[in-house]
């Protein structure tokens, strides 16, 4: 039996220009879709139906995409979950964090909640599923990988370990049928009250040597920054080179 | 139950200088000389902060093996009391919450049963907004599984909970949220802290928050009792809102605690109502670090065209544990696969520490590497582009400084402190 | 000759099965798609295009022009003769004596084809074409004996049955091969194709000296974007295909195939054909595609037909994304096939419908698409660069004489070394300029060669847009890219004129920095000291040289600085590639070896100690090759290297 499988997608934004583009987690919730479902794959969007970077996503080989219908700063959540209520769904596939609005990465929780289904978050691939059960690899730092085994139906949120979304074909993305279904909202009161800025950067932390005495704040305010000039060891011996190369790696914690 | 609440209160959190034993200890013809010297040298810190000693020992182990007896040590050093290597830590006063009036709760990532740098600032964070509310407050910690951490008391642990058992082990977020979530019926803290981590933070206080049916604010970064300032917008916006009860902080977001001791008491547990669990671990796999995809390695030894002997730098690669990169020079050439490829037509590597072996630093290669955090070039023209990027460069022969490298790793190997490290694969990730 | 009737006979049957061949052929190129074309213009210039243009191509190899214009002038004048004389029966003494004399011509013309083909060069295909020579000289010699009784050399009626049965055979095995092979696929096609190609040439601006070198824009929107199957060619360009020689003339040249990469453009060139005509490439007779790190294809595994995928069993995608675009193929074509335009139309299908262009391709496109450069740089620090160059943007000045399109080498530090020395140059030479700054856009050059022509024309609609605010006489770049996609390909998009009318009211003149540079040197607004005695050569970047005919100003700066260049062995309309453009360092499909490092050893070759350019992308391709190598340098910066400035 095919399996019944649902990407959700947002629209995402360039670090660099700030443009929207197809959001790198979400691409990749696609691509994972595909591998599972193949062409029965259902890709879904909450929001406006005319959003050029619906597009993208369909280019990467969807006949259709369904759009529930919604004004910007609604709550997407209701909607979904009225939506995957309806259809018997096996696995949602959804990005770890949107690239857009309040990024809070909460959209797979509490559709899970709602829904009373399992979530597996960071998900760097689903190796198989048999018999009603997923295996699945999460995505741990440095490469490392845990596998955990999940009945379906559950909610899968995809980390950018997980296979890249392939290229969108142009062609393939115009001609695909975008379905707009209408929707009720409801506003997301709690956001109203927000504002919004330009994220301003934030000062990375100085190593402070917290000074005790005269003397260590002296060393403290006159102590060259830590600069960009790397050290060069030229006239040192073999032997000590090698170990400034490994006292620097033990500092770094990169061996262990 | 865990050793870390049995800590008693100690009203004396200084220890005071004792001139007569200065006097004592600088005037090697007194009787009890030897007794004074030896104090603080081959005493150890006992479970109360006190400084225990052993009156047999006399003297100490030096550097190279030889036990010496200091004689000097009167004159150089004026009290053994002030050796700054072992008694500052002592005189940080005590932070004492003798009854609290409210909670705050912070669930530190402990990566490999350690507090990480990202959990103690939040520690500090939760301290913050203690003052700002009335009353006494606690701030409580609460871990899981296997724990390792000594440093609680100086983290700004007033209060510790710990769900042990072989149900929290591992890959346990569900039965860790709904601990959590007894834990919230049970105290109504003020606030649930969370790292903003990759290392699971994010993961349960999402849980716990859908759970409980709240908004959190996530990647917070500015946070006091009023507002608080988040990043949205995959980064690029700050988001100013009324700060929620549930928190998942970004690092840095406070300092750390360091001028006060904690009680690091135990708090009543509840007893936690599970389902059965829905995800079923099955373990870390092992994963060689020449399989990780060049882009999530984070730490890489790449070769270039000054690699002569590449058994020797496959060796290395495999002692230092590092994931293999290459030039396109040594990937034309046929000695490194495509996939390994670093640079603008290859990787755009993000690794922590990148090591540059006899590469000489095209702009094609070093667009490839901008991101990474701490460049190490081994190169025999000091005047070349990658000796300018690298954060450490030797010149020398690649040969040479690899056989080095590798003797010193596994020089390492044998030594027993780093065989232990080796054998949990999640430790020691800090950073 | 025994029985009179029957050399008519065979001729005319032959005559009549090329006929319906040439119909079925013809029919074979309709299944091309529409293009407009002016039939009529098209034939009556036929003549003068084949005697002037063509063989100004061919001329360039004096051996095989001459064989060639003995052999096809000969063969053309005595089918003629031998129609009249043999068929029609028009006995004149005159006639026969001239079809003598254009036998003779031909047979001689054909014995120097034939020496040629004793010990071939590789370009050439070898098979059916081996074959070509004997039966011209077959042709030739049936035809001089059967018409000497008619010239009066000999009496009528002599020769027996078996001359009779010998003449006979010379006329079946000449004409299959002249007549019917013509239009049934042999060799002699070139003849018949070539001729209806030069007539019907897809870009008829080529023809008197012109230049034709912006690709033609892809329609968007319909069912399929770029050229999937042979029939979504245009057919004049099927009709193209046809015309090949297999002189291999485009293989000798082609930088992809000396590197090893999986391109020939001959080989390219036989499979469209295979592809039109349906089929397998197993009687393909001349060079493979280089296995590239690959497996080579064995020969016949190749199946094409004219409504099949072209890249599902006949080409490999490799092959097509091997290409620089450099144009050196197309240069060199005696047919004045286009191959570059058949490569690109295959890599939109593969970029636009299948999404798989290789390598960096995806990312580079992406780029493009959400920050308007290939590297995904911030587009508001595209002006970083010139933070400290006092240079006034358009937004301000609305009005220059000047505009100067600094290109995506904004983002890179190499390329900025350039742009600062140019801006050091036209600030001595006091001339009227600004930037466009942060509203400029990549040009579109790399998305187009790359086969996403949506993302170019989005980028060259965007540009002109913005262009279209301001006021200016000319634009100038140091990027032979960015200058080829303006000069060129911008008009096709430019709906409202915006380039061809500028701030005085003629057309807005692009140029490309050397020429410009070129120009206020001849002005006299710039002075250098000489240069010292390094031994010098120039490489000719192929946007600036073949693409737009640039090939002396940067020769006249050098010369004015005094520097005596020792030119390469492939220079000028025959530069070597240096592999940069058309995407290929994107896509990056692996050979034997490095393009670049192939021109650097050219360079080398010369005993150059530097080597001047006018690319950034040469710069990066040639300082890519390790060193110890020649210094390599764009014009300008040398240039800036010995101005003199005034002090006042
Ligand atoms: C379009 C394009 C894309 C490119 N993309 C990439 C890319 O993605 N990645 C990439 O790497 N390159 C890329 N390049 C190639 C790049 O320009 C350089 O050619 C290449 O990086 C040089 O490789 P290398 O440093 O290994 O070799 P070299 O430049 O030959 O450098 C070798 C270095 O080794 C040192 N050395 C020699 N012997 C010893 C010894 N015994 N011990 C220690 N040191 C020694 C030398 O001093 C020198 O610095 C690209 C080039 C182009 C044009
Ligand atoms: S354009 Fe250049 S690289 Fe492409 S086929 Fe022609 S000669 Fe070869
Ligand atoms: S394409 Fe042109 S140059 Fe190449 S073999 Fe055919 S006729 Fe010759």
């Amino acid at each position: 039996m095919p399996l019944n499988i649902v990407s959700l997608v947002s629209v995402g934004r360039h670090p660099q220009s700030g443009r929207s583009r197809r959001a790198e987690q979400d691409g990749r919730a696609v691509e994972m879709g595909l591998k599972l479902a193949g062409q029965q794959l259902s890709v879904v969007h909450v929001g406006n139906p005319d959003e050029p970077v619906l597009r993208q996503y369909a280019g990467m080989g969807l006949s259709s995409l369904t759009v529930l219908k919604q004004a910007d700063r609604f709550d997407a959540v209701p909607v979904l979950q009225r939506y995957l209520e309806q259809k018997n769904i096996d696995i949602v596939l959804t990005g770890v964090r949107s690239e857009s609005g309040e990024s809070s990465g909460m959209v797979p929780y509490l559709l899970a909640h709602a829904l009373g289904w399992p979530v597996v978050a960071r998900v760097a691939d689903i190796v198989c599923v048999e018999k009603g059960e997923a295996q699945v690899l999460l995505a741990l730092p440095r490469g490392q990988r845990r596998a955990v085994r999940v009945a379906l139906p559950f909610i899968a949120s995809l980390d950018l370990a997980a296979p890249p979304a392939r290229q969108s074909a142009f062609g393939v993305g115009l001609r695909a049928k975008i379905e707009t279904i209408e929707s009720i909202g409801e506003v997301d009161q709690i956001r109203v009250d927000w504002q919004e800025a330009e994220a301003k950067p934030r000062a990375k932390r100085l190593k402070t040597v917290k000074a005790k005495t005269a003397a260590e704040r002296f060393k403290a305010a006159t102590a060259k920054p830590q600069g960009d000039a790397g050290k060069v060891l030229i006239n040192e011996t073999t032997q000590q080179k090698a170990q400034a190369i490994f006292d620097l790696l033990l500092e770094e914690k990169v061996i262990r | 139950m865990n050793d870390f609440s049995s800590v008693a209160v100690s009203p004396v959190g200084v220890v005071r200088r004792d001139p007569r034993k200065e006097w004592m200890a600088r005037n090697r013809l007194h009787p009890r000389h030897h007794e004074v010297i030896s104090e603080g040298v081959g005493g150890e810190m006992g479970a109360n902060g006190l400084m225990r000693r052993n009156p047999r020992q006399i003297g100490f182990i030096g550097p190279n093996g030889i036990k010496r007896i200091d004689r000097l040590k009167g004159n150089a050093v004026q009290t053994p009391n002030k050796r700054q290597s072992v008694v500052p830590e002592v005189v940080l006063p005590w932070h004492v919450v003798a009854t609290a009036d409210f909670y705050i709760f912070v669930v530190p990532d402990m990566v490999g049963g350690r507090l990480s740098g990202h959990d103690k600032d939040i520690l500090g964070l939760a301290h913050r907004l203690q003052k700002e509310i009335a009353g006494q407050g606690a701030v409580v910690a609460v871990c899981f599984g296997e724990v390792k951490e000594t440093q609680f008391e100086l983290a700004g642990v007033d209060r510790l909970v710990h769900f042990a058992g072989a149900e929290f082990e591992g890959f346990a977020a569900e039965a860790k949220a709904a601990a959590l979530a007894a834990m919230d019926e049970r105290w109504a803290p003020k606030h649930w802290l969370f790292p903003d981590s990759i290392h699971g933070g994010t993961d349960l206080g999402s849980r716990l928050a859908a759970e409980l049916g709240e908004r959190p604010a996530t990647q917070a970064w500015q946070v006091d009792l009023e507002k608080t300032v988040a990043r949205g917008a995959g980064g690029s916006l700050d988001i100013s809102r009324a700060t929620p009860r549930i928190l998942f902080l970004l690092e840095e977001c406070a300092y750390p605690i360091d001028e006060t001791r904690h009680q690091v008491l135990s708090l009543e547990m509840p007893e936690v109502q599970r389902p059965a669990p829905r995800l079923l671990d099955q373990g870390l796999v092992a994963v060689d670090p020449n399989e990780i995809p060049l882009a999530e390695a984070e730490f890489i030894l790449s070769a270039g065209n000054g690699i002569h002997n590449w058994a020797q730098f496959h060796q290395t690669a495999k002692a230092l544990g590092a994931t293999e990169g290459a030039s396109r020079v040594a990937v034309d050439d046929g000695f490194m696969p495509r996939s390994r490829q670093v640079g603008a037509s290859g990787t755009w590597v993000t690794a922590r520490v990148y090591i540059a072996v006899g590469i000489s630093g095209a702009i094609q290669h070093l667009q490839g590497i901008a991101q990474c955090d701490k460049i190490i070039a081994i190169n025999t023209d000091a005047g070349c582009d990658m000796v300018k990027r690298a954060n450490l460069a030797v010149i020398d022969d690649s040969d040479a400084i690899l056989s080095a490298l590798m003797m010193l790793a596994n020089e390492k190997l044998v030594e027993p402190g780093a065989v232990q490290g080796n054998t949990n694969k999640e430790d020691s990730d800090a950073a | 000759m025994a029985i009179d009737w029957l050399p008519s006979v065979l001729i005319v049957t032959l005559l009549i099965l090329a006929v319906i061949g040439g119909v079925r052929r013809a029919n074979l190129w309709r299944a091309g798609q529409p293009e407009k074309v002016d039939i009529v213009a098209g034939l009556l210039a036929l003549p003068k295009r084949y005697l002037q243009d063509l063989h100004h191509v061919v001329a360039r190899d004096k051996y095989m022009s001459q064989s060639h214009v003995a052999t096809a002038g000969g063969f053309v004048l005595s089918m003629i003769l031998v129609l009249l004389v043999h068929v029609f029966g028009v006995s004149n003494r005159l006639l026969a004596g001239a079809l003598l004399v254009a036998l003779g011509l031909m047979f001689v013309g054909a014995l120097f084809i034939a020496k040629r083909r004793l010990q071939p060069p590789s370009r050439l295909s070898k098979g059916p074409w081996m074959r070509l020579p004997k039966s011209l000289l077959t042709f030739a010699v049936t035809f001089f004996v059967l018409t000497l009784p008619m010239a009066g050399v000999l009496p009528e009626g002599t020769g027996n049955w078996l001359l009779t049965m010998i003449l006979s055979a010379g006329i079946i095995i000449s004409l299959s091969e002249l007549l019917f092979g013509m239009t049934w696929g042999g060799p002699m096609k070139h003849a018949f194709a070539g001729a209806l190609h030069l007539a019907f040439h897809r870009r008829p601006e080529r023809f008197g000296g012109g230049r034709s070198t912006g690709l033609k824009p892809a329609a968007l929107g319909g069912e399929v974007h770029g050229v999937a199957k042979p029939s979504d060619f245009k057919w004049n360009q099927l009709l193209g295909f046809d015309a090949c020689v297999q002189c291999g003339k485009c293989e000798a040249m082609c930088p992809a195939f000396a590197a090893g990469q999986p391109l020939n453009p001959k080989k390219l060139i036989q499979d469209m054909v295979v592809g039109l005509a349906g089929g397998t490439d197993a009687n393909y007779a001349g060079s493979p595609y280089p296995a590239g790190k690959g497996e080579a294809r064995a020969l016949g595994s190749a199946k094409g037909g004219a409504d099949n995928v072209i890249t599902a069993g006949l080409v490999d995608a490799d092959t097509l994304w091997s290409c620089t675009t450099c144009r050196a193929c197309v240069e060199e074509c005696p047919m004045m096939i286009e191959h570059v335009d058949a490569i690109v139309d295959m890599r939109r299908f593969v970029t636009m419908e299948k999404g798989q262009t290789p390598n960096k391709g995806a990312q580079v496109l992406e780029n493009i698409i959400a920050t308007d450069n290939p590297n995904g740089y911030a587009p508001g620090s595209r002006t970083h660069w010139a933070a400290d160059q006092n240079l006034p943007l358009m937004k301000d000045k609305q009005q220059v004489d000047v505009l100067f399109w600094v290109s995506d080498g904004a983002f890179d530090m190499r390329s900025q070394r350039i742009l600062r020395a140019f801006v050091t140059l036209m600030k001595a030479a006091k001339v009227d300029v600004a930037i466009l700054g942060d509203e400029e856009r990549d040009c579109g050059d790399v998305a187009r060669r790359l086969g996403d022509d949506a993302s170019f024309q989005s980028l060259a609609k965007r540009n002109l847009a913005t262009l279209s605010q301001y006021k200016f006489n000319k634009i100038v770049t140091t990027d032979p890219h960015a200058y080829h996609c303006l000069r060129n390909e911008y008009s096709d998009l430019d709906v409202n004129g915006v380039l061809s009318q500028g701030a005085s009211g003629q057309a807005v003149e692009v140029l490309h920095h050397t020429t410009f540079l070129n120009h206020l040197v001849e002005q006299g607004l710039l002075n250098f000291e000489r240069f010292s005695d390094t031994r010098m050569t120039y490489h000719d970047p192929c946007y600036l040289g073949r693409y737009n005919g640039e090939y002396e100003a940067p020769r006249e700066l050098l010369r004015s600085l005094g520097i005596n260049i020792t030119e390469m062995a492939r220079s000028g309309y025959r530069s070597r590639c240096c592999g940069g453009g058309g995407g290929a360092p994107i896509t990056d499909i692996p050979g034997e070896r490095r393009i670049a490092d192939m021109r650097m050893a050219d360079v080398t070759e010369t005993g150059a100690e530097l080597v001047a350019v006018g690319c950034q992308q040469c710069t990066a391709m040639l300082e890519g090759v390790v060193e110890p190598r020649p210094v390599v340098k764009d014009i300008a910066e040398i240039l800036v290297g010995q101005l003199i400035e005034e002090v006042h």
